[in-house]
């Protein structure tokens, strides 16, 4: 039981601790402690808790990090979870006043204009991976919903929350029904 | 204690209203912040841009660099509760209802529909990144050399972040 919470902790810890760019920098990093290091989720459960997740209000990253945590150990889990993601948040508090002095310099802003690049590589990869869950053979009008989704995400500026909801209501009838 | 409610509250709001993950709540913070007259405006943007340069996510860098501001470590604490009760528990009772239904053919459909669009949403975050990540030629250096060290060397992300970062740092200052 500790183990899977120090191990939950330290996922979550170095997720966050390395995402620089705010929440969506770190999807592709925890994805790669839960589903490929820790395999404590597949990529379809990965992808649900982030359609969930992206349908609720408040941060991405603390939201991921207390599901996956209670997915592993329960609430305390979701505690420890929390805890690795806000360790940076302990930091600025500590640190805050030094790092005013050092966040004009030129050499951070030198590092944080060239990790950009490497965080959009890592998130598109995130994209990959889940896409090749998400377009079973079975149904090829899935590749229907991705087009209809770049669509609207493109031209409107609807909720994600409100697409997941209907997304999963275009599921539901194309293909829940069907079995039985 | 009424300066932790008054905290909390605060953030509860902001958190719960801003959809979109931490971006979306800088506004609403902002607004607290300057409507309880907390900090100035000029404080709270020195305090934004450190927040922006730090790893984590956006939402509680913020409430732990204005709740300290503001009321100390319970501060902190104040600011982090309304941040982040709420959304934790909702995704974990939401979403720990979804899997254990999961095979219910019900489900199972819904949730087929719902992953292309992941797949898209979390494509569309690398395109919105992308177009302001990619400034100039080095850009598109590092993200060639980044790919190299991604799928031939097999590096850890971790690992690729921190080498971009030194690479910025000799490179392009």
């Amino acid at each position: 039981m500790y183990k899977k919470l120090w191990e939950v902790f330290i996922g979550c810890a170095r997720a966050t601790n390395l995402g620089f760019g705010g929440g969506p920098a770190m999807i592709p990093l925890i994805q790669r402690e839960a589903v490929t290091r820790y395999k404590w989720l597949t990529d379809e459960e990965f992808a649900d808790a982030l359609a969930i997740g992206n349908s609720l209000p408040g941060p991405i990253a603390t939201k991921l990090a207390s599901y996956m945590g209670y997915r592993v150990a329960g609430w305390p889990g979701a505690l420890a979870g929390l805890l690795g993601t806000l360790l940076s948040t302990f930091v600025i508090v500590i640190l805050g006043d030094l790092l005013i002095r050092y966040s004009h310099t030129a050499a951070l802003n030198a590092a944080l204009t060239a990790v950009r690049p490497v965080v959009v590589i890592l998130i598109a990869q995130s994209a990959y991976d889940l896409g090749k869950k998400a377009f079973p053979k079975k149904y090829r009008s899935t590749w229907g919903i991705a087009v209809v989704a770049l669509g609207i995400i493109f031209m409107t500026s609807v909720h994600p929350g409100i697409l997941v909801v209907c997304a999963m209501t275009f599921g539901y009838f194309a293909y829940g029904r069907k079995k039985s | 204690m009424e300066q932790f409610l008054e905290i909390f509250v605060a953030f509860f709001r902001a958190s719960n209203l801003a959809f979109g993950g931490g971006p979306a709540i800088i506004p609403l913070v902002q607004a607290e912040v300057l409507n309880h007259g907390w900090m100035t405006i000029e404080q709270f943007s020195e305090g934004l841009a450190i927040v922006t340069s730090l790893p984590g996510p956006i939402a509680t860098l913020l409430s732990g660099f204005v709740g300290y501001n503001v009321g100390g470590w319970l501060g902190v604490l104040a600011a982090l509760l309304g941040t982040l009760a709420l959304t934790s528990i909702l995704v974990i009772v939401l979403t720990d209802f979804l899997m254990k239904n999961s095979e219910s053919p019900v489900l199972k459909g819904a949730l087929t529909g719902v992953r292309p669009l992941v797949t898209v949403l979390v494509a569309k975050t690398a395109f919105d990144m992308g177009s302001s990540a990619f400034s100039s030629l080095w850009s598109w250096v590092i993200a060639g050399l980044a790919m190299i060290c991604l799928y031939k060397f097999k590096l850890h992300p971790g690992i690729v972040i921190i080498l971009s970062m030194v690479f910025g740092i000799i490179v392009l200052r």
